[in-house]
């Protein structure tokens, strides 16, 4: 992303707005959660949002958050204004989770934003005296295929083409690719600029995306919009694919480079602007179990894409960040779902975490932002429970099943402290069952049981409460 | 084909189906293991118990006492007994009476905290019924009792008490307030000594608390206006909090040196004044159907 003077510009002057609202005592807080598709960004929005309205109506839903001992006063979402952008309906996917038979969020189709009002009363002996403070907390809820874009505006047609092809031709993608590849590399020099030609590799391409996501649990696949088109669907600007770069000079190799940088052009006014130019604090959600089951090159995928995505945000506090609000100054890395591990794995699960965010954790360290990883359940629809193995006893959760309502208990197995060995994958293609949330209160007044929710938002927004 | 799972591996996952059907849900005891914190109530404190025993002695023997004299007096005279009785029963009506409204502004004051309870809790039907039992007998809440019939839901009905009814009931008190503080500073400036500017302000306080209440539908006794200054004091800390500064800029502008030559002994006037307007806010807060934001 190239920094354009006057959007940096603009930026400062609104930066030197809030700043000034903040000494008023009105702050505004950006969180992005970040996370990709099926890490769990809804339900983690939706319990972050009934917990904390729960938590302002007195309730101890979120223990661990200092704030909410004695000096959250009121927490209630804001109500709608002129916003072009959907809202995010945290009450409609509460309702759904309390339903018989309950419903988890379907995958996010569009972006949708909500914001969080808590009104806290300040902190020592002067702040009894001064009028308590606002704080609004804006969240955002978005396509997680769509995050893998971003890495995509660092590339042209040519480069991304090359890294694309690169990837498919090995490992677990090349079966599924094949088909493809296959179109793609029979392409003369000379391709014509016909349109079925464009489709016809569109439509391929597309179909082994669907498949790689959907089947083998892959999470690197570019475009986003291919897989999960928002709501607007499908328009020309999204027939394109990589080509080899021996047809890249024809008609057809012309007609798809201006397609890719139509989408690059329609992806940052859609979403990159509205969600990525400023945050201040982030949450990145990784289904590491999901991950971890899958097998090695889905595990492997998953760090490779975390990676790439946060090449591309900016971590950190320098003088220009300050004055833009551009820079991040805390991030949290959560293993989602960690119910599904009994409490004794729930700690290697973080530290594998750790270790498979490793890269993206340095740069935003060495950068001066403040990093903590943490397991998470956002609903924890499990209990502690044993099962034997061979005589012995091992520790496992115990829940109810969504498909069936039958009672299971779910020895999840070994959970590795660090990327494991290569022995370890012979164990691997576990599909983890899909549990029942728990019994819920419909109007979420109470909140939503949760694991480590409390500990996560402490670390990531603690200071500014 | 995916590989099979190894038969080495330490422990493979594994999902154990369990035959006995449980409930349908995994209920976590979440919503009772987050209630808010609430101390238990001690029932009545030594002194109210005092009271009562003190009162039930003295009003019960007095009650006896005439009981005894009336039947006496009948053995007198027939028109003599009659007389007694209507005498007696005059005398003890007016009392019973009183205790009752009394009675009434406490049961008043209940009303508010039911209501308080149900928007609290997000309990629809019973905050609405509060509301309009609470509304009714308020004159400044009668245009809204329409629209307050007519409310959808909670937020609703929150909004058209805190636009309607409340804020009228805000900007009145503030008004009584801003007229006690008038009254109580001249008071204090045309006083001949210090200890008659504590007795005028105390006694303009309790009946600014007064007309407060009854602008708010309340006709407080003794006890009532007794719970009502308690509330005022403890419930509305906030309000008395943020008052605070304004009170400290006030004393410190009265007793600069400078200041207090031009307006003298009128200094300690107008921090009484300022404590006034405090209070009319405090009680409003205290009577208020929803607390204030």
């Amino acid at each position: 992303m190239t920094p354009d003077p006057f959007r940096l510009i603009t930026d400062a002057a609104s930066r030197t707005g809030e700043a000034a609202l903040a000494l008023a005592g009105r702050e505004r807080l950006r969180l992005a959660v970040t996370g990709l598709s099926r890490a769990g960004k809804t339900v983690f929005l939706t319990s972050l949002v009934a917990n904390l309205v729960a938590a302002g109506a007195g309730r101890r839903t979120l223990p661990a958050l200092e704030a909410t001992s004695g000096r959250l006063r009121a927490a209630r979402t804001v109500p709608p204004g002129v916003e072009a952008t959907p809202r995010f309906d945290a009450e409609a996917h509460l309702a759904a989770l309390a339903a018989d038979p309950p419903e988890w969020p379907a995958r996010t189709e569009d972006l949708s934003t909500l914001s969080v009002l808590l009104t806290l009363r300040r902190r020592g002996i002067y702040g009894q005296v001064l009028p308590d403070r606002e704080v609004t907390l804006d969240l955002l809820d978005y396509p997680g295929e769509w995050l893998l874009d971003l890495p995509m505006f660092a590339q042209d047609f040519a480069e991304w083409s090359d890294a694309t092809l690169a990837r498919l031709s090995t490992g677990i993608r090349a079966a599924p690719a094949a088909e493809f590849l296959a179109f793609a590399r029979a392409l003369p020099a000379n391709a014509p600029a016909e349109d079925s030609l464009a489709r016809r590799g569109h439509a391929l391409y597309r179909a082994f995306l669907l498949d790689a996501r959907d089947r083998l649990g892959l999470r690197f696949l570019q475009p986003g919009r291919f897989l999960n088109p928002g709501p607007s669907g499908d328009a020309p600007l999204l027939w394109f694919f990589p080509l080899p770069s021996a047809a890249r000079e024809s008609p057809l190799g012309e007609l798809l480079a201006r397609r890719h940088e139509a989408y690059l052009r329609d992806q940052r006014d859609r979403f990159l602007d509205p969600v990525f130019r400023r945050f201040d604090r982030q949450v990145v959600l990784v289904d590491v179990l999901g991950a971890l089951h899958a097998g090695r090159e889905a595990f492997e995928d998953t760090a490779e894409a975390l990676s790439a995505i946060s090449a591309t945000l900016r971590y950190g506090r320098g003088w220009l960040d300050l004055l833009t609000g551009a820079g991040i100054a805390r991030v949290a890395f959560a293993a989602t779902k960690a119910d599904h591990v009994p409490e004794v794995s729930r700690d290697s699960l973080a530290s594998l975490l750790s270790d498979l965010v490793d890269a993206p954790r340095r740069r935003a360290e060495i950068a001066g932002a403040s990093v903590s990883v943490h397991p998470v359940a956002a609903i924890r629809c499990t209990q502690e429970a044993t099962a034997a193995h061979e005589g012995r006893v091992a520790p496992a959760v115990r829940g109810v099943l969504l498909e069936n309502g039958r009672w299971a208990t779910v020895d999840p197995g070994l959970v590795p402290a660090r990327r494991p060995p290569e022995s370890f994958w012979n164990a691997a293609y576990f599909e983890m069952p899909v549990f029942r949330p728990p019994a819920l209160e419909a109007g979420g007044r109470a909140g939503v049981p949760h694991l480590g929710l409390d500990g996560l938002l402490s670390t990531l927004l603690g200071d500014a409460l | 084909m995916r590989p099979a799972m190894s038969e080495t591996a330490p422990r493979p996952p594994r999902v154990i189906l369990e035959e006995e059907a449980g409930p349908a849900r995994l209920d976590h005891g979440w919503e009772g293991g987050t209630e808010p914190a609430s101390i238990p109530s001690a029932g009545f404190s030594t002194l109210s118990l005092l009271a009562i025993g003190l009162s039930a002695l003295i009003l019960g023997f007095a009650a006896l006492a005439a009981g005894n004299y009336v039947a006496e007096q009948f053995a007198r005279a027939a028109w003599l007994g009659w007389l007694t009785l209507l005498v007696a029963l005059g005398g003890f009506g007016t009392i019973f009476w009183a205790i009752l409204r009394e009675f009434r502004a406490l049961l008043l004051l209940r009303e508010v905290d039911a209501a308080r309870a149900a928007f609290a809790r997000g309990d629809f039907t019973g905050a609405k019924a509060h509301v309009l039992s609470w509304a009714e007998p308020i004159p400044l809440a009668a245009p809204f009792l329409p629209a307050l019939r007519e409310a959808p839901d909670l937020p609703a009905l929150r909004a058209l008490l805190e636009s309607g009814p409340l804020a009228s009931l805000d900007g009145e008190s503030r008004l009584i307030g801003r007229l006690a503080a008038v009254q109580g500073f001249a008071a204090t400036a045309i006083s001949p000594s210090p200890a008659l500017d504590a007795l005028v302000v105390g006694w303009r306080g309790l009946r600014l608390v007064r007309q407060v209440a009854a602008l708010h539908g309340m006709r407080p006794g003794i006890a009532a206006t007794a719970s009502l200054l308690r509330r005022a004091a403890f419930d509305a800390a906030t309000v008395a909090a943020t008052e605070v500064a304004t009170d400290t800029a006030v004393r410190a502008i009265v007793s600069n040196p400078l200041v207090g030559h031009v307006v003298g002994e009128a200094a300690t006037g107008a921090v009484a004044a300022r404590r006034l307007i405090t209070l009319a806010r405090a009680t409003s807060s205290a009577c208020r159907i929803l607390p204030t934001n």
